[in-house]
């Protein structure tokens, strides 16, 4: 198991991490043109209505003194009040980080069997028709990009046969289960654009797991076949695979911006995107750390499993 | 066409401004709605509803929900700082204006019942509709009234319509006369002040006097519909106001949608899950021919205008802004780029449907030959080169392509520099901004009932928005002339000078006047909007299968 130190450790870069990207997002968004005012009230507004309006907000004082106001608060958990939407920013970020969550669960849902089911099928049977047929489908999904699988998803499944809701969200009174369904259409764009990665990632390691020495060994104590598939094969090949999950997580709750706007999901790729557009900088900061602490966290996580699964690597200290 | 004596029955509705009016009617140089919306316009608003305009219309079901695609709104909603269609959409289900400007019957009383000017036009005084109450339950008096445009002419409010009134309402011009009377006192004379309070500008909805600024809570206006639900980022639901003042909303239910995506929104329209959406060009397509669905549109004073700075090689020289004007053929852009849904402008801001606007002034067409010749007079008979800056934005990209191929006619070599939205506006203030600094640019500018906010803001010499940098003593005072006039004969006669003044100096080219259409479900009747984004819900009504 992750021990004291290492823990720390890893607290320590990630609060690092945040604070860097949080000077970074601050500083990188004075240089988009225009103001907070400006945006809010239109380029054909009165020069003077904007003045008042930057001066209420904030918005006139020198970036320095912006940025330390900004962060004095936010060391003590009160990341401010959007710019834009008039309220407290924190309630918009954790409502887009749950809609962005269960948006990234059914994708996982749907990935995880799919692509390591399919990367194991393949490269069990490494040179076989059935592994030519899952890595050629896998590289086909894989060059369709989201926007446009989503469209025609969209077009398919949910204009002509009506299987499916136009939008990616459920009406308020609606159960688990609704909520869930509603976003099987969303999820499928990125399944299939990531299943075949998966698979690949999957296939190389059963293949080389295959090969190594200490299949070979559990061959020759003769073991039972699905034994050695499961103990040994398995646990080893999935290192990679598991590695390129915890990375891709990061991305799924904040990168789907085209999906989250196709399917109208107000998730956090969605509010940062937003935000950066209305220089409302206090949601744009929250909305980037949040999705920095998932990378950092996730990254973690992945590295935690891949301990568990290998005591080869509880023994790494490097974060 | 009416008897004569109809004509001398409404002689004498009014002074001698309304008598001139109906003496062009008679000699047949005003329509018959043109007169009727020149009545409001002087607050002959009983005889506008007496002739059949804004009034009683057919019976039709009553019930249903509404549901409604929007774009998602950039900020809180605000009837103050307003400025993105989706949150106008939003707010008309539930805020009202002291008069309508209805796209097809002009200006409709509606918190206000009746408006007079005084002999100079700088004294307004407005008659409040007795009896209406806000969603709240709490009446609506003049005091309100008052507050509401305090709030709008004050900088410190975060007002987006601070612009608009500029050099026409000041603060401490609205003044309460009495519980039901309100006044204003202009900052000079104004003719045609009363679209001013109007929906035209979109920001002066009503408001209790202690609004707060936190509208989204309640949305508390007067509107046929009042609040049922908001969620921000996602949508907002409204239900049929048992207490209106007027004929109650005929749907029980409003439902908003707001989406990220245009597609997304055609594909919900297609799948039924939509009754109505706004429409862009490009959706156009994707509906036309489907029996399902109908196009609406009205007709609108929104344009591209193309600017040409007076004050910058090469557009010094009037006869080469004329040249560039002249390379191009204004019919196929119409029919082309806009299928048919716009109308020719003539590169001044009169479009046709103002009636001030003066039809005699010839228009302009396409001319390759004068324009060669003109270049060659001008000292460049083999064209130049220009840099045309734009933003990326509606059909914007497509007509600098348009113009880039005319202008190729003619020698004249234009480069395309198009950037995103906000890059063009940039800080908006001359020095710091593509759109005002930009030789050579487009601009959209949304619908305005009356042409004075483009002849002002964009082409006076002081305007904000001048990106042609046009600075001409002879326009500055033909514009004066122009805001004093009382009457509508006067007010052509300024406005055919300004027309023939700016065909030729040029400082810039409009060459059409859009349309503003909604995509609506063909099983929905009685949708209205106007062309600022106004979506009035309240007589819709569903056709039975």
């Amino acid at each position: 198991m992750l021990t004291g130190r290492i823990l720390s450790a890893r607290v320590g870069t990630l609060l690092l991490t945040l604070w860097l990207v949080s000077i970074l997002v601050f500083f990188a968004g004075q240089v988009l043109p225009g103001d907070v005012g400006r945006v809010m009230l239109g380029p054909f507004a009165d020069a003077q209505a904007v003045a008042e309006l930057n001066k209420r907000l904030g918005a006139d004082q020198p970036v320095f003194v912006q940025y330390w106001l900004w962060f004095s608060k936010a060391v003590t958990g009160d990341f401010g009040t959007s710019l834009s939407m008039r309220g407290p920013v924190a309630p918009f970020v954790l409502e887009s980080l749950k809609r962005s969550a269960a948006l990234a669960s059914i994708i996982l849902l749907f990935l995880v069997p799919l692509g390591v089911g399919a990367g194991v099928i393949a490269g069990l049977n490494a040179g076989r028709l059935i592994d030519r047929l899952i890595v050629m489908a896998g590289v086909s999904f894989g060059i369709v990009p989201d926007f446009v699988s989503g469209l025609m998803l969209l077009i398919v499944f949910g204009l002509w046969l009506n299987w499916f809701p136009i939008s990616g969200v459920a009406p308020d009174a609606a159960g688990f289960w609704t909520h869930g369904y509603y976003l099987i259409l969303p999820a499928l764009p990125l399944v299939l654009n990531l299943a075949g990665y998966i698979a690949r990632m999957t296939r190389a390691g059963v293949i080389e797991a295959i090969a190594a020495d200490y299949t070979r060994t559990a061959v020759l104590k003769g073991l039972e076949r699905r034994e050695i598939i499961f103990r040994h094969v398995l646990r080893n090949a999935l290192t990679p695979t598991i590695a390129v999950l915890a990375t891709q997580t990061g991305y799924m709750l904040g990168g789907l911006v085209v999906i989250e706007a196709l399917f109208g999901i107000q998730g956090l790729g969605n509010l940062v995107l937003n935000a950066a557009k209305a220089r409302d900088f206090p949601m744009l900061e929250a909305g980037v750390l949040v999705m920095a602490a998932i990378f950092v966290l996730s990254a973690a996580a992945g590295d935690l499993v891949l301990a568990l699964l290998d005591p080869r690597q509880r023994r790494r200290t490097s974060p | 066409m009416t008897k004569r004596r109809d004509i001398d029955a409404v002689r004498n509705l009014s002074g001698g401004i309304w008598n001139v009016a109906v003496d062009e009617y008679q000699g047949g140089f005003l329509k018959r709605r043109d007169l009727l919306k020149y009545a409001a316009l002087l607050g002959l608003t009983g005889f506008a509803a007496s002739q059949g305009l804004g009034g009683a219309r057919a019976a039709a079901a009553a019930g249903g929900t509404v549901r409604v695609g929007l774009g998602q709104p950039t900020k809180a909603i605000d009837p103050v700082s307003v400025t993105d269609p989706a949150s106008i959409g939003v707010i008309s289900q539930v805020g009202e204006y002291l008069i309508l400007d209805d796209p097809k019957d002009g200006l409709q009383p509606k918190l206000a019942l009746s408006w007079e000017a005084n002999e100079t036009a700088s004294r307004w005084t407005f008659k409040l509709r007795p009896g209406v109450k806000f969603h709240d339950g709490r009446a609506v008096t003049a005091k309100d009234v008052v507050a509401s445009f305090e709030r709008l002419v004050d900088p410190a409010s975060g007002s987006s319509a601070l612009s608009a009134y500029k050099g026409i309402l000041s603060k401490g011009g609205a003044k309460l006369v009495d519980d039901e009377t309100v006044a204003f006192d202009l900052d000079g004379p104004n003719s045609n002040f009363p679209f001013y309070v109007s929906s035209d500008v979109y920001n002066a909805v009503i408001l209790p006097a202690d609004y707060a600024g936190d509208f989204e809570k309640n949305f508390n206006g007067t509107g046929p519909f009042k609040l049922e639900s908001f969620r921000p980022k996602q949508g907002a639901s409204f239900v049929r106001n048992e207490d209106y003042w007027g004929d109650k909303a005929l749907p029980d239910r409003v439902e908003i949608k707001f989406f990220d995506d245009e597609q997304a929104q055609v594909l919900a329209l297609q799948a039924g899950q939509l009754d109505v959406i706004p429409s862009t060009t490009r959706l156009e397509l994707a509906i036309e021919g489907n029996p399902n669905f109908k196009l609406l549109s009205v007709q609108a004073s929104s344009h591209d205008q193309v600017h040409l700075r007076t004050d910058q090689a090469p557009f010094t020289d009037k006869r080469i802004r004329r040249a560039l004007a002249l390379t191009i053929d204004r019919e196929a852009i119409v029919k082309g780029l806009l299928k048919g849904r716009a109308i020719v402008g003539n590169d001044t801001p009169f479009a046709p449907i103002f009636p001030s606007a003066d039809s005699s002034v010839p228009q302009r067409k396409q001319d390759i030959a004068e324009a060669k010749r003109l270049l060659g007079e001008a000292g460049v008979p083999n064209g130049f080169e220009v840099t045309l800056t734009t933003e990326r934005a509606y059909d914007i990209p497509d007509y600098a392509v348009i113009i880039q191929n005319f202008a190729k006619k003619a020698g004249i070599d234009v480069k395309l520099n198009v950037l995103p939205q906000d890059a063009y506006y940039g800080s908006a203030t001359f020095g710091s901004s593509p759109w005002l600094d930009s030789v050579l640019g487009i601009t959209d500018y949304g619908h305005r009932g009356t042409p004075d906010i483009f002849l002002n803001a964009t082409l006076k010499s002081s305007g904000a928005w001048n990106a042609a940098h046009f600075n001409n003593p002879a326009y500055d005072a033909l514009l004066l002339d122009y805001s004093k006039a009382r009457d509508l004969q006067a007010q052509r006669l300024a406005a055919g000078k300004i027309q023939t003044l700016l065909l030729d100096e040029t400082p810039a080219i409009i060459s059409y006047f859009s349309q503003y259409s909604r995509i609506v479900s063909s099983k929905v009747e009685g949708v209205r909007f106007t062309a600022i984004s106004h979506l009035l819900l309240d007589r819709v009504s569903f056709v039975q299968a």
